[in-house]
């Protein structure tokens, strides 16, 4: 902004030069925020400010705890909030994965040729995306607690499997010396095998596909790939001797003893979540697709690509560039959003939060605590995405 | 897939000529037509119809059996008053009518000054008109809510009327009758509360039920625009210690779930600002949406083409008013979708309130409902009432966004 002035001009006053104007703004602005700040710094009460009773014992339990074994004797408050945030993280990424694949299925049905499927997909957007979360959770909960029978009467699906209002409880692999005897730990090393398995069918998959660029002659890459996966499974598993066996939950009184538990109360918080961000990522998976020229769509005819391979190698791999950025911010509204888990007594962290908050006050030092959490979550969600994005980006010719 | 085989025409609506749907054709020649077109566009999709209509059939089914055969909706007529205003007292009855009254009015008179109503704002007030006399009819009262809420829809067309046969055109009576309805929209919330609470009629902490989300959402909405567009500015401001302290106030805001910082109004804000608990809640919803709504509006002033700057620094424009004549006004309207998609969001985050804070509003009075010894059963029944009503609000806000981006004309030049 600087004027050239003619060397005989009068200097411009202090008070009318924009430098001296922005600094004088600046000087009331900050010393204004100060007083703000020092007004809210005396009236809280900061006398017993610190954070050591999170160490005192917890004297409180927490439920759905899952691989996790913590009491609330022997195990601090910070033990039992870390607990809560292991809860939390569990249902964020279940919630992110299902929403995520609702969000494409119907952001796609959307725009379908067949009038009934974008209705449908039309409903269940608008549907979702105008009633709170609040409330879709509670309905959910509502019918688990109303549909469910009691656990003295429990459904049972196929003797394998149990449905009550305690929740879903499924077989569980359970590691076991096998044919040979062996000890435990055999179990672990066919785990190894598993994910050695895994890397080799990718490996597989990407000569395939490679063959696939070059010559132009399909050689299913996706098919080869799992082929691989399942002999290498099924081989490790008798070379090994069966080390993983499949046991059957077992009821005690009134819960459920081993097995996989999906109790109520994380199944509606997923739901609620699923079906809640599932809407709004429909919409923007059909404003990215909308957003590409019409050529990519008639073009991919021309060659001859059938619907599902026009869609999946031609329209969704370009409209991801301008989904990713928009679908991050929904996953960040998971991550906050996950705290209506109170509505329905699941014990994320902010529940966990809440509940030490009740016992030992210190709301502000909670509160730190609660709203730092939220935050390296969301840092480390939107991490992920970023490092997504840019190997999308990279593609871009 | 297509090795070897001749291109295919494309599936889709491109493969039919125009002249093949003609006007002045049998209506089942047309409905045929259309359903082959819409519904079988191809062959493979008859197989997805046949599972869309199954599925149509389930969900109509299990709508209707659910609705009139499994349901019982004696919880919600039961308990309609406490749903709709809860602890509001019922000789106070008519404050509530005269508040919908002003209200009404006001919504006659802006539809009659800048828009016009069309065949569905009739349909549509005559559902909302059905619902609230169903939630406020009640035993020998019935007859008077109907005089009441008909007088309110009178005052609506009446204003309505008055107002839309008045000249647009620009003119000293126009700017006169702009800055009037201006005014009164401004003053809306106010004026509204005044009716409410104001000469003996209490304190606000009888705001309950539904009268307390309809309450805290205009108030978080507009608290958010206040805050947010200075916010917004400070944020994109050239001077350092302003935009700093923009951004760390909008991103510590968003760090935190609304959920977190009611619990920061019930627990700490209490010491900072004494007084009633949902003064302190309606701060906190303000604080938060004007945070969001300051990114929308970010993202706005970013948009604009630079030359909006220049041009306005060479005409001679002061920055106060390039800000206020070319900046602003082009910034909001180019943020009217987010803007609404906030307001929608704060709309239905009122129910958050009744999580943490002892305040009541729809879910919370719903909750209380079925905590009734003869109403627990009926749990579904009341969480699907107060998610249509939700929906309804939400659903009427999205349309009327809509309109108001076709009459500003966002997204043209």
């Amino acid at each position: 902004m600087a004027t050239a002035l003619p060397p005989d001009a009068a200097p411009v006053p202090l008070i009318h030069r924009r430098s001296f104007r922005d600094f004088a703004t600046q000087g009331v602005y900050v010393a204004i925020t100060a007083l703000i700040l020092a007004y809210v710094y005396v009236s809280l009460d900061l006398r017993e400010f610190g954070f050591a009773f999170l160490n005192d014992p917890a004297a409180f339990n927490v439920a759905n705890q899952w691989v996790i074994d913590v009491d609330g004797v022997t195990n601090s408050r910070i033990t039992m909030y870390l607990v809560g945030v292991w809860s939390s993280i569990r249902a964020i990424m279940v919630a992110i994965a299902l929403s995520t694949i609702v969000g494409v299925v119907v952001g796609v049905a959307r725009l379908s040729n067949n009038w009934l499927i974008a209705r449908l997909a039309m409903l269940f957007v608008e549907i979702f995306r105008n009633t709170p979360l609040l409330v879709q959770v509670v309905l959910v909960y509502s019918v688990f607690l109303v549909g469910l029978p009691q656990i003295q009467n429990v459904i049972m699906i196929g003797d394998v499997a149990f449905l009550s209002q305690r929740g879903l409880a499924l077989p569980s692999p359970v590691p076991n010396s096998g044919l040979w005897g062996a000890p435990d730990w055999i179990a672990g090393i066919w785990v190894l095998a598993l994910l050695i398995s895994a890397a080799a069918a990718m490996r597989v998959r990407a000569q395939r596909q490679e063959l696939e660029r070059e010559t132009g002659q399909p050689h299913n890459p996706n098919r080869r790939a799992f082929v691989v996966f399942a002999a290498g499974a099924v081989v490790s598993y008798l070379v090994l001797g069966a080390p993983v066996s499949i046991d059957a939950p077992i009821i005690s009184g009134t819960h459920y003893e081993e097995g996989i538990v999906i109790n109520p109360e994380f199944a509606a918080l997923v739901t609620g979540l699923t079906l809640y961000t599932g809407a709004f990522i429909a919409e923007i998976v059909r404003s990215g697709i909308q957003a590409l020229p019409r050529g990519q769509t008639e073009a991919a005819n021309a060659v001859g690509l059938s619907g599902y391979q026009r869609l999946t190698l031609i329209i969704l791999p370009q409209a991801l560039r301008q989904i990713i950025p928009s679908v991050t911010n929904q996953y960040l509204n998971v991550n906050k959003n996950s705290s209506l888990a109170y509505a329905v007594l699941y014990d994320d962290l902010f529940r966990v939060a809440n509940i030490v908050q009740n016992k030992a006050g210190h709301a502000l030092e909670m509160f730190f605590v609660i709203i730092v959490t939220y935050m390296v979550i969301s840092f480390v969600l939107s991490a992920v995405m970023n490092f997504f994005n840019a190997r999308v980006t990279v593609h871009e010719v | 897939m297509a090795t070897g085989m001749p291109i295919q025409p494309p599936p889709g609506r491109i493969v039919l000529p125009p002249h093949r749907v003609r006007a002045g054709r049998p209506w089942s020649v047309k409905t045929r037509e259309w359903i082959r077109r819409n519904l079988f566009p191809s062959r493979n999709g008859v197989l997805l119809t046949i599972v869309a209509l199954g599925l149509v059939g389930a969900l109509l089914a299990g709508a209707i059996w659910f609705v009139f055969i499994d349901a019982d909706w004696r919880v919600i007529t039961d308990n309609r008053w406490l749903l709709f205003a809860g602890q509001f007292p019922r000789e106070d009855e008519w404050r509530l009518w005269v508040g919908m009254a002003f209200v009404f009015t006001l919504i006659g008179l802006t539809y009659g000054t800048w828009s016009s109503f069309g065949r569905k704002d009739h349909l549509f007030v005559g559902m909302a008109g059905a619902f609230v006399l169903f939630l406020m009819a009640h035993g020998g009262a019935a007859l008077w809510s109907s005089l009441w809420f008909l007088a309110a829809v009178g005052m609506m067309y009446l204003s309505y009327a008055v107002t839309v046969r008045l000249p647009r055109e620009a003119s000293p009576q126009r700017t006169l009758q702009i800055r009037i309805v201006g005014g009164l929209l401004a003053a809306a919330l106010p004026l509204a509360l005044v009716i409410l609470l104001a000469f003996g009629g209490g304190e606000l902490r009888r705001l309950d039920g539904f009268v307390l989300n309809l309450v805290l959402a205009p108030v978080g909405i507009a608290g958010g625009l206040v805050i947010a567009i200075p916010l917004a500015l400070g944020r994109a401001s050239s001077m350092k210690a302003i935009s700093w302290t923009c951004t760390t106030y909008i991103e510590v805001v968003r760090g935190a779930p609304l959920l977190g910082w009611l619990f920061v109004a019930l627990f700490i804000l209490d010491d900072v600002m004494p007084g009633a608990l949902i003064v302190r809640a309606m701060v906190v919803m303000a604080v938060f949406t004007g945070a969001y709504m300051a990114e929308s509006i970010r993202g706005a002033l970013q948009a604009l083409p630079r030359g909006q700057y220049e041009a306005a620094h060479a005409v001679g424009l002061s920055r106060l008013q390039s800000l206020r004549l070319i900046i602003l006004p082009q910034a909001l309207r180019i943020s009217i979708p987010p803007i609404v998609g906030q307001a929608i969001a704060i709309w239905k985050d009122t129910t958050l309130v009744t999580v943490i804070l002892p305040l009541r509003e729809l879910k919370g009075n719903a909750d209380s409902a079925i905590a009734q010894f003869e109403f627990t059963p009926f749990r579904i029944e009341v969480y699907v009432f107060v998610a249509l009503v939700f929906w309804a609000v939400a659903f009427m806000m999205s349309r009327i966004s809509q309109r108001l981006e076709r009459t500003l004309g966002v997204g043209e030049r």
